[in-house]
């Protein structure tokens, strides 16, 4: 093992006493990346970074449920003859018009899930008088339980608190049309469409079957939002679905369990009537009606959790933007270019580390060393350690110098690349790995060093195109195939505090090895060590 | 004296690109006495660093073996080269390093460390007289400082067997003696045993105890050099140098037949060179004679008189090239 390091020690001190490499292996990159991060992301700090004020065009055509119409069963119940009983024996009358205003609802209650939505997509407060409203108080008003109460609690604030007037640039816009026009235009990055049966779509609605027991009617095709997205913003348009997704998803699970329950509830209420169980003659319709009008806001107030934006999922897609909201605009360019230019970089040491083995053979350090009773694996071994190591530092001391030129830039200390440490060594060792592996498997492609001179700077290229290290995104599937996309992935994802990289290192890791072994057997077969 | 090589019938035959084979040595025995320095004599490309590399466990013998102090090169490589120190034709140092750092590392790699490694760059920085130069960068050396530096690092181990490929080539007059001293010393003093290859006939002949001398790949001739000149006889060699003409078959048979002492005589034509063949080199005639300087004064009046201009006459007593010239045909140096 003392050999093996010996070797490798040999060459880290070799490889950090030329000039010239030096140069090549840190001041190249680091200029590129510092030229590039200026271009595309300014010197200075910006308070409104680009995943802020997402532009988007909010068209609602939502015309809301009228809650009375809901209530009047004759007109929604086609099978109530159905019932195992008479309604009119227990007090009903004969017919709709009959029955006559809800006295749980004034006149013109209605219920609108689209105001719903482009209010919190427009950070509006949601003060429509379209809103459901009850006996003398307002939704509006409620309070969310599931919310700390301490600050958060309280739709009539949300629009202050929630993240998504930072997020979101929403404009009210009347045209669909217009606003898919504006959208293909791109003066914005998508449009979030609500068509005018929303609410009927999202109300369940109920019927009896013929057995007489009560059911929810499938939805309706039509009347599901659209967001219409610029293919250019692929990004900012899905960010955009999610909130829109969240929102949606929260009415529904509303709507499901007010259905089922409403189900479940009628149906037994039904069958205890038919079986004679309760006798409905005894109960003081009137009296309950009253009592019913008397409830205040506070027994409604599950429904605030409605509105409520934080008690919605569209805070679960923030999260993620977060980091890199709070990260200006400069450092976010800099860490995926200087990654990209960090390993292609490295991709010409670890070529060219190893193709020095032809260099000693050359000068006979490598006959001197075969000669000495060292067995020739260590020779190998500590050739390849100092190798996986000299590329290990050059990737580290170019984040530790892109970092301090980050924070020059920007005029303070900003650790760019996150702070998950372990994981960034993590990633960087397995970059180190695979950029050294690929080294061993060109060396080994190649027949004589001349060819490795034409070959590795060939396929470092190549890679780097597809890895997208120049500026330029190939689509995802291409890009898979280079190991830069997997290395600048992972940094970039630890630049956001995302800590899961272990699919990056396990490809980087087998990726490494494979290259290394093949690449050892053909440079077996190519120089006898 | 105990036998430290003893190498039987080694081969190499490499393959070329178009498939057809080339036998670089062809069977070679050798026996090498512990404290004698053994040269290995011939002109280049006869085999001879391909003979020392699978000596030394370079390369792998395609046939035969050698064992180095009981121990085979082939089936026990790390013992035998525990006993064995390199000194190669090139500079095999690395020149971003310093002498001693070149020293240190190739000692780590013998199985030196601590104080022991550190002593042993030190006695041989002041072997090889460059103490003060020990932190310098190998590139700033000249070529003799380099070679010495070389020959040190053979050393590290201090091994009872070295081997030393041409270690004086390419350096000047002052350096190559200093060398050759050095190896005389290693020798005498420390009772090592070298191998030594050459293809400078007087290296071989002002160091070697034993001589074998090679020829594509085979050797033709060894023992010392008493026993080596005895195959040529006690005959003078006379260098006579001819101008741009020939020697005819009868001129030379007439010599051999009429001028005591005579016994054989041999022509170099002379040969075209530069661009298009517009200049010559003088034609040569070796002349193999008992008593030389006495027949010498017949053999140039009967040049004079056959036409044949005489541009020189060197007169040489028996010796390692002449020897090789018998066998061969061929002078050392063509």
């Amino acid at each position: 093992m003392r050999k093996i390091l010996a070797v490798t020690a040999k060459e880290i001190y070799i490889v950090f006493r030329d000039r010239n490499l030096i140069l090549l292996m840190f001041a190249t990159p680091l200029v590129l990346s510092t030229i590039i991060g200026m271009a595309f992301g300014g010197i200075g700090e910006s308070e409104v970074p680009d995943f802020a004020e997402i532009p988007v065009a909010v068209v609602n055509h939502d015309e809301g449920v009228d809650l009375q119409e809901i209530i009047n069963l004759p007109e929604q119940f086609a099978n109530l003859d159905a019932l195992p009983f008479n309604l009119e024996d227990f007090g009903f009358p004969p017919n709709q018009s009959a029955v006559g205003p809800n006295p749980l609802l004034q006149d013109g209650s209605e219920l609108n899930f689209g105001d719903i939505l482009s209010g919190i997509l427009l950070s509006q407060p949601i003060t429509s008088t379209s809103t459901i409203g009850g006996a003398g108080f307002d939704v509006a008003q409620f309070e969310c339980s599931l919310l700390d109460p301490s600050g958060e609690a309280g739709a009539a604030n949300f629009a202050a608190e929630g993240s998504l007037d930072d997020l979101l640039d929403a404009t009210a816009v009347q045209d669909p049309e217009q606003a898919r026009a504006a959208v293909d235009s791109g003066e914005f990055a998508a449009a979030v469409i609500i068509p005018a049966g929303f609410s009927r779509r999202m109300v369940p609605q109920f019927a009896f079957d013929e057995g007489g027991k009560l059911y929810t009617k499938p939805a309706d095709e039509t009347g599901a939002v659209e967001v219409y997205a610029n293919s250019g913003r692929p990004i900012s348009s899905r960010i955009l679905h999610s909130i829109v997704a969240g929102v949606v998803y929260q009415f529904e699970r509303v709507n499901v369990a007010l259905s089922a329950t409403l189900e479940t509830s009628v149906n037994t209420l039904l069958d205890s009537l038919a079986g004679g169980d309760i006798d409905l003659s005894a109960v003081d319709l009137p009296a309950t009606a009253a009592a019913l009008q008397g409830l205040d806001a506070t027994a409604l107030e599950p429904l605030g959790c409605l509105i409520a934006p934080g008690a919605n999922n569209t805070t679960v897609a923030q999260q993620p933007l977060d980091a890199s909201q709070e990260a200006p605009p400069f450092a976010r360019i800099i860490v995926p270019i200087g990654a990209a230019q960090a390993v292609f970089f490295a991709l010409f040491t670890g070529v060219f580390g190893i193709n020095s083995i032809y260099e000693e053979r050359k000068n006979w350090t490598l006959q001197r060393l075969i000669v000495s009773p060292t067995p020739r694996s260590y020779l190998l071994a500590g050739k390849l350690l100092g190798n996986v190591t000299v590329v290990f530092l050059q990737i580290l001391i170019l984040m530790a110098a892109l970092t301090l030129i980050a924070s020059v830039v920007l005029g303070a200390p900003t650790f760019i690349w996150g702070t998950n440490i372990t994981a960034l060594l993590a990633v960087t060792a397995a970059l180190a790995l695979c950029v050294s592996g690929l080294g061993v498997f060109v060396v080994g492609l190649a027949k004589t060093p001349e060819q490795v001179q034409l070959f590795g700077p060939m396929i470092n290229i190549s890679l780097a195109v597809l890895g997208g290290a120049f500026g330029f995104a190939l689509p995802e599937q291409a890009a898979r195939f280079s190991l830069i996309y997997w290395g600048v992935d992972a940094f970039v994802d630890l630049s956001l505090s995302q800590p899961d990289v272990s699919l990056n290192i396990l490809v980087l890791f087998c990726q490494g090895i494979a290259l290394f072994l093949l690449g050892t057997w053909l440079f077996k077969r190519r120089i006898d060590l | 004296m105990q036998t430290m090589v003893e190498a039987r019938n080694l081969r190499k035959t490499y393959k070329r690109a178009d498939g057809s084979t080339i036998e670089a040595v062809k069977g070679v025995d050798l026996d090498i006495l512990q404290g004698e320095i053994f040269s290995l004599l011939g002109p280049n490309g006869a085999g001879k660093t391909t003979t020392i590399s699978m000596i030394s466990g370079l390369v792998a013998p395609t046939e035969g073996d050698a064992e180095i102090g009981g121990y085979s090169i082939t089936r026990q490589p790390m013992e035998a080269k525990r006993l064995m120190g390199f000194v190669p034709q090139e500079i095999a140092l690395y020149p971003e390093l310093s002498a001693r750092q070149n020293l240190s590392f190739f000692g780590r790699m013998y199985g030196l460390g601590g104080k022991s490694l550190s002593r042993r760059v030190d006695e041989l920085l002041e072997f090889v007289d460059l103490a003060d130069r020990q932190s310098d960068r190998i590139d700033t050396f000249s070529g003799g400082m380099k070679r010495r530096v070389n020959l040190a690092a053979g050393l590290l181990n201090s091994p009872p067997l070295i081997y030393m490929d041409e270690p004086t080539v390419g350096i000047d007059p002052q350096s190559r003696r200093r060398i050759l001293d050095t190896v005389k010393m290693l020798r005498d003093e420390q009772d090592m045993t070298v191998l030594y290859t050459t293809h400078l006939m007087e290296e071989a002949q002002e160091l070697s105890n034993r001589v074998g001398i090679m020829d594509h790949g085979e050797i033709i001739a060894m023992g010392t050099q008493a026993e080596l000149t005895q195959q040529v006889g006690e005959e003078d060699r006379l260098e006579i140098m001819t101008g741009a003409q020939n020697v005819g078959e009868a001129l030379i048979g007439s010599m051999q037949q009429e001028i005591a002492g005579v016994t054989r005589v041999l022509f170099n034509p002379p040969e075209q060179i530069g661009d298009n063949g517009s200049e010559s080199t003088p034609a040569r005639l070796t002349v193999f004679a008992k008593r030389g300087r006495t027949a010498l004064p017949q053999i140039i009046q009967t040049l004079d008189a056959a036409g044949i201009d005489i541009q020189s006459v060197e007169v040489r007593e028996p010796d390692l090239e002449a020897v090789f010239l018998a066998l061969t045909g061929r002078a050392l140096r063509d």
